[in-house]
């Protein structure tokens, strides 16, 4: 298959096969996304299906850098979203949507792939993947992380910090080999 | 958070803000930081790459029934948007399904509506109406807050930013946003606040913009009202508490937009 940015070029275009291909590639990851997040599996296909068409409808909100990180920022935040809107939470227990925007750092790993990033993943200690994946797929601030897990809040913000900077240097290390 | 941060505990929130787990009610905080300092900003970029692929772990196959019935769905919309000549009978069947179904649920409001009138409830439901509209408020009221964080932090992280360093801090500039990220402001004396000015298109002096006062944190992150795409330079000076019509004190900077 074509790489997501590539085939995003051929959408813009309008072309129906290139975007075939896209959602051949990216529904699992989408799909296992929202799944994940809102425990749903209905919503999870509601989602799915609107982020496919928004690709499609509105192809030029994906600019440049690693499709697949970007997807599912995406995919993040319209889940979230989505079961938010089901509960009213004050605003201080809504943590801030990072933007969908490419970072600038993003074309560093733009080929990585899922298994890649489990891998990454098993790297962490118990103590900083947990902070990491609840905080991800659970759309919870990381002062609801310390109350659900018991861990004083800066103990958190901290295994945040250095667990995603464990992760990159694993992501780092696949990458160059 | 009523102490000052150090600056390991100001990056301990970027890793945070970059995952995502971050309360929207200290987004102004980290953005100031971020601008404010390299370090941060390059810390920012690559926890958040990092933190946009935690995702990928989370793919899995989905089982054959649903994928199939998600794709034909999806496509046959793609297909039928594709073919323009197809659209408009599509549009008028879909036009009719839509009036038999609002026919349908009028019919079905009216019937609810007169059962509640007859059995007298017609207070509560005004209450219950009262309460949802408070309610509506609040949640609207929330939501504007946080697309307004989520606006101003994607103007500020986004590679497009024009930044202009200035004495204490950065200017940022995207489309029609202005906005003045300040690290180190020195403290008011009392009675005194910080204003910001700004100068038209074609203006010869400048017009008062926002008065504000530093964070405890010596980061201040100030949305500029005027739209960018009319000024030419934004300046800040120290005024008397509520504002000066013209500045009274010597301008701790003044930068040139668009240069």
């Amino acid at each position: 298959m074509e790489d997501g940015a590539r085939l995003m070029e051929r959408v813009r275009a309008r072309d129906v096969d290139a975007f075939e291909q896209l959602y051949d590639g990216y529904h699992r990851l989408v799909f296992g996304i929202a799944l994940r997040i809102a425990s749903d599996a209905a919503l999870a296909e509601d989602v799915t299906q609107a982020i496919f068409l928004k690709l499609w409808s509105s192809p030029d909100t994906f600019r440049e850098g690693n499709f697949a990180a970007w997807l599912s920022r995406v995919t993040r935040n319209r889940t979230l979203d989505a079961v938010r809107s089901r509960a009213n939470r004050p605003l201080e227990e809504i943590p801030a949507d990072v933007p969908a925007e490419a970072s600038t750092d993003a074309t560093v790993f733009a080929r990585i792939d899922a298994q890649r990033v489990r891998g990454a993943l098993s790297t962490l200690s118990e103590e900083q993947r947990t902070p990491i994946e609840l905080g991800f797929f659970a759309g919870i601030t990381h002062e609801e992380i310390a109350q659900r897990t018991g861990i004083p809040l800066g103990t958190i913000k901290t295994r945040i910090r250095t667990g995603l900077r464990r992760m990159r240097e694993s992501l780092s290390e696949a990458v160059s080999r | 958070m009523n102490e000052p941060l150090d600056r390991e505990a100001l990056l301990d929130l970027v890793a945070a803000y970059a995952l995502g787990v971050l309360p929207a009610t200290q987004c102004s905080l980290v953005a100031s930081f971020i601008l404010a300092d390299a370090g941060a900003r390059r810390e920012y970029d690559e926890l958040r790459a990092t933190a946009d692929l935690v995702g990928l772990s989370a793919e899995e196959p989905v089982d054959s029934a649903r994928a199939a019935r998600m794709k034909e769905r999806l496509m046959a919309t793609v297909r039928n948007d594709a073919s323009p000549r197809r659209a408009p009978a599509s549009a008028t069947r879909t036009s009719a399904m839509w009036g038999t179904t609002l026919a349908a649920a009028a019919a079905v409001v009216f019937a609810l509506v007169s059962v509640i009138q007859n059995f007298g409830l017609r207070s509560d439901l005004h209450e219950s109406q009262t309460r949802v509209a408070t309610l509506q408020t609040r949640i609207d009221a929330d939501r504007r807050t946080v697309e307004r964080d989520r606006r101003m932090l994607t103007d500020l992280t986004a590679s497009d930013a024009k930044r202009y360093t200035v004495a204490y801090g950065t200017v940022v500039t995207r489309g029609e946003h202005v906005y003045l990220a300040l690290g180190s402001l020195p403290p008011l004396a009392p009675g005194k606040v910080y204003q910001a000015w700004t100068l038209a298109r074609g203006a010869k002096t400048v017009a008062p913009s926002v008065t504000f006062t530093p964070s405890q944190n010596g980061l201040t992150l100030v949305p500029i009202p005027e739209s960018a795409g009319n000024l030419t330079a934004v300046a800040l000076s120290v005024e008397p508490q509520g504002g000066s019509r013209q500045p009274t004190t010597k301008p701790a900077f003044v930068q040139l937009l668009g240069v």
